[in-house]
């Protein structure tokens, strides 16, 4: 009994295990440069794309398995047309605007095709991977365009100055992050115990307690460790507010809304959806203008963080989407996944292509092991799920 | 009876192909008419039309796609350099290290997708980024040249052009001989084919619409050889196209294993029940790419005189919209050889007639998108009629 359900545990979080082994194996490898404070803010300044877009993505993937190959050229083609933009002198908030607005539109192009047209997802979104790689070339007409919009990029994570100022004056450490940490993981005790004490109001089964206080206080004490490693760095760097507001939106969503739980049924069964009444064509469409949204908000993170424009950004960028959904266990059949799960993924990512870089691994053998990884993610999913049966 | 209408129906992509043909002449003002420009369409487009051939066998079953052929392209040229050039081993011995390399790839694959239930898209994504990286690493992100006499023997292979033997200066009478066999091989066949069809009491097209059809593709055939004859004949890779072609139109139209993957196409779940091994057949599909990739890769090697890290660079996506345009179900179960040909072809057209023109390559990249969307959006509307008759 005791042992089973240590085995099926074990099952449940592979991925957070996997996680921190990786981990544990990159300390060693680089002498604990991975886990220096630097590090760990970069890890988060630098994937801040891939956990914006693996977000988007899942609902793509959640719908059955769809995907959307054009990713990487809609952030190029937003970036292009923000950094064009922000080189005018004029507010940067209008460029921001203009991007997401872009990004959105061209989701609904995408999502018009797809869900309405019928056409197949893949091929779509690879004639858009593309048009819009071109579109951006003719944008920035092939050049680079550099960003010196302080602002802007302070305000999205990019240039020296992009954290939020420790308005608490801490010396050696920023106290803001701290208090902010701080909070955050009381915030979270507090919602946890509320939850349980509703659903068991409520007479549904609860979980038994000591395994979610083993999870309560693992990912309490994560978050306290994170947040001490970016207070005694720089404090907290402004990307991951973005990143953390895209999260809690599209886990409330997901978890929490009626549109969340279509984007599920249909993945689960498409025709028993459609047969009790869920609109499956608007239901994609919401995913692929959402993808839209967020391939929008990634191309200003993008921008902000290399401080410019060119017309090579975002080569690739759907493979670390589409690679940190099924690492965090989204199913390639749609149905399955979750928010928390993608971004688990897409932490395995950022640290396996940061260990890697750190190690100084030659740049193809990292696509090597990345395409490896991705396989693996996948052969796991697929056989786990035949053994289920 | 036929109509009209329905002859244009079944033909749009021919004349659609005709039209392109006359714009891109009128608007490079006949330079598209050129011999040497005939000879560039087979030249540059021979990759094309060899992949698409193995990616139409992969569509047919399901729609389903490989979008690692292009990495694969890159990384068995990379091999095949190295020991070429490196390793100082013979060209013959060097081209059969890189097919069984290619088919080892294809029975990997072929595997994971067939028995191990991985959706193919992710499969080949996942090729697609470790043989991009694995193919650069092999070259160590150099180009290998194989450009001196050394090769030639290689090189001639597919460079090389039909001899004449008669020995007008200026005019190759061999290709000449060759396309006219090549019409009276057309209308023999063609005319028994209708001989068997009626003797065994199937339907069969009036007489007049098979003669129409064997003179015009005759002319065709006519045509283009009178052209390639003016610049240096037939090229060597004409021929091996013409091979696959006619081999691959033999094994769809005429075999057994033929019809498994139309059948398969078109409801697995039955051809399964009636007893065929559809996961062979998907095996099959995968491993075929691949050995039409490794041709596509003596070709690319052959006409770059190099292996370089971009060579490869989007063919999937050539290969893809060839099949699409040529006509071959985005949901399987429908396309036919020379349907893909004339597809691969309009494609090439509208490539070459974009480079004369001298229309920035960004705009190409935009248009050859757009054309693969309308190309899916156009069947599936076409086939909506159909249903809905």
């Amino acid at each position: 009994m005791e042992k089973s359900n240590i085995s099926a545990a074990l099952r449940k979080y592979t991925m957070p295990i996997a996680l921190v082994l990786v981990l544990i194996f990159f300390s060693w490898r680089t002498n604990g440069a991975i886990i220096l404070p630097q590090n760990i803010n970069n890890l988060l300044s630098q994937n801040a794309y891939v956990f914006v877009l693996a977000v988007g993505m899942l609902l793509c993937i959640l719908t059955g398995g769809n995907i959307d190959l054009a990713v990487g050229s809609v952030v190029c083609f937003s970036g292009a047309i923000g950094a064009t933009i922000l080189d005018k002198d004029i507010n940067f908030w209008v460029a921001v605007l203009v991007m997401l607005i872009i990004g959105t539109l061209v989701g609904v192009w995408q999502g018009f095709w797809i869900a309405y047209v019928n056409v197949p997802p893949f091929i779509a979104t690879l004639a858009g991977m593309y048009a819009f790689r071109g579109l951006s070339n003719v944008v920035l007409q092939g050049l680079a365009v550099s960003i010196d919009n302080k602002a802007f990029l302070n305000l999205f994570g990019g240039g020296a100055d992009c954290y939020v100022p420790d308005i608490l004056h801490g010396t050696n450490i920023n106290m803001l992050c701290m208090a902010v940490g701080v909070i955050g993981v009381v915030i979270y005790v507090i919602t946890f115990l509320f939850s349980r004490a509703n659903i068991k109001k409520r007479g549904y089964e609860t979980k038994p307690l000591a395994g979610e206080l083993i999870k309560l206080v693992v990912i309490s004490v994560v978050a306290l460790w994170v947040t001490y490693k970016l207070a005694s760095y720089k404090g907290i760097p402004t990307s991951l507010i973005w990143i953390l507001l895209v999260v809690f939106i599209f886990g409330y969503i997901t978890s929490k809304t009626r549109i969340g739980r279509y984007l599920y049924a249909v993945g689960g069964n498409k025709k028993a959806a459609q047969l009790s009444g869920v609109n499956v064509k608007n239901v994609y469409f919401f995913a692929y203008v959402c993808m839209g949204l967020m391939s929008g908000l990634a191309g200003i993170l993008t921008i902000a963080r290399a401080t410019q424009s060119q017309p090579t950004f975002g080569t690739g960028y759907e493979m670390d989407a589409i690679g940190a959904c099924f690492i965090g266990g989204a199913s390639a059949y749609g149905g399955i996944g979750t928010v928390p799960g993608a971004i688990v993924g897409a932490l395995l990512m950022g640290v396996i292509n940061q260990g890697m870089s750190i190690m100084g691994m030659n740049a193809n053998w990292q696509k090597v092991v990345k395409g490896a990884v991705l396989l693996i993610a996948i052969i796991f999913d697929v056989v786990s799920k035949k053994e289920k049966k | 009876m036929k109509s009209v209408g329905k002859i244009f129906k079944e033909h749009t992509m021919q004349i659609v192909l005709v039209l392109v043909v006359i714009f891109f002449s009128i608007t490079t003002s006949g330079s598209i008419l050129t011999p040497a420009n005939f000879n560039a369409l087979i030249a540059q487009n021979a990759y094309v039309y060899v992949l698409a051939t193995g990616m139409m066998m992969c569509m047919l079953i399901k729609g389903n796609i490989d979008l690692s052929v292009g990495a694969v392209v890159c990384f068995v040229d990379a091999i095949g350099a190295q020991l070429m050039v490196n390793k100082g081993v013979p060209i013959l011995v060097a081209m059969l290290a890189m097919l069984g390399v290619g088919l080892l790839i294809g029975a990997f694959l072929g595997y994971l997708i067939a028995y191990v239930n991985v959706p193919p898209w992710i499969a080949t994504l996942a090729g697609f980024l470790a043989f991009r990286g694995w193919g650069t690493a092999v070259l160590n992100g150099n180009t290998i040249g194989i450009g001196n006499a050394d090769y030639a023997g290689f090189t001639n292979l597919f460079n090389g052009f039909v001899p004449d033997i008669f020995g007008v200066p200026g005019f190759n009478v061999t290709s000449l001989v060759i396309g006219i066999i090549a019409c009276i091989l057309l209308f023999v066949t063609q005319l028994r084919d209708r001989a068997t069809k009626i003797s065994k009491g199937y339907e069969a097209d009036s007489l007049t619409s098979v003669l129409v059809r064997c003179v015009i593709i005759s002319a065709v055939i006519i045509l283009f050889t009178i052209k390639l004859a003016q610049n240096k004949g037939i090229p060597f890779v004409l021929i091996w196209v013409a091979v696959i072609a006619l081999i691959y139109n033999f094994i769809t139209s005429k075999t057994t294993l033929g019809r498994y993957f139309y059948v398969t196409g078109g409801n697995m779940e039955a051809t399964r029940l009636s007893g065929i091994d559809t996961r062979k057949v998907l095996f099959f599909a995968y491993l075929n790419m691949q050995f039409l990739t490794v041709i596509a890769a003596w070709i690319t090697m052959a006409r770059l005189t190099a292996a370089n890290p971009t060579a490869g660079l989007n063919f999937e996506l050539d290969a893809i919209s060839g099949c699409i345009v040529g006509g071959v179900s985005a949901y399987g179960g429908s396309g036919r050889v020379f349907g893909m040909i004339v597809g691969a072809t309009l494609i090439g057209v509208i490539n070459l007639g974009m480079s004369i023109m001298g229309i920035d390559a960004n705009w190409q990249k935009i248009v050859k998108g757009l054309v693969l969307l309308a190309a899916v959006v156009f069947e599936i509307l076409n086939n909506k009629d159909k249903t809905k008759v």
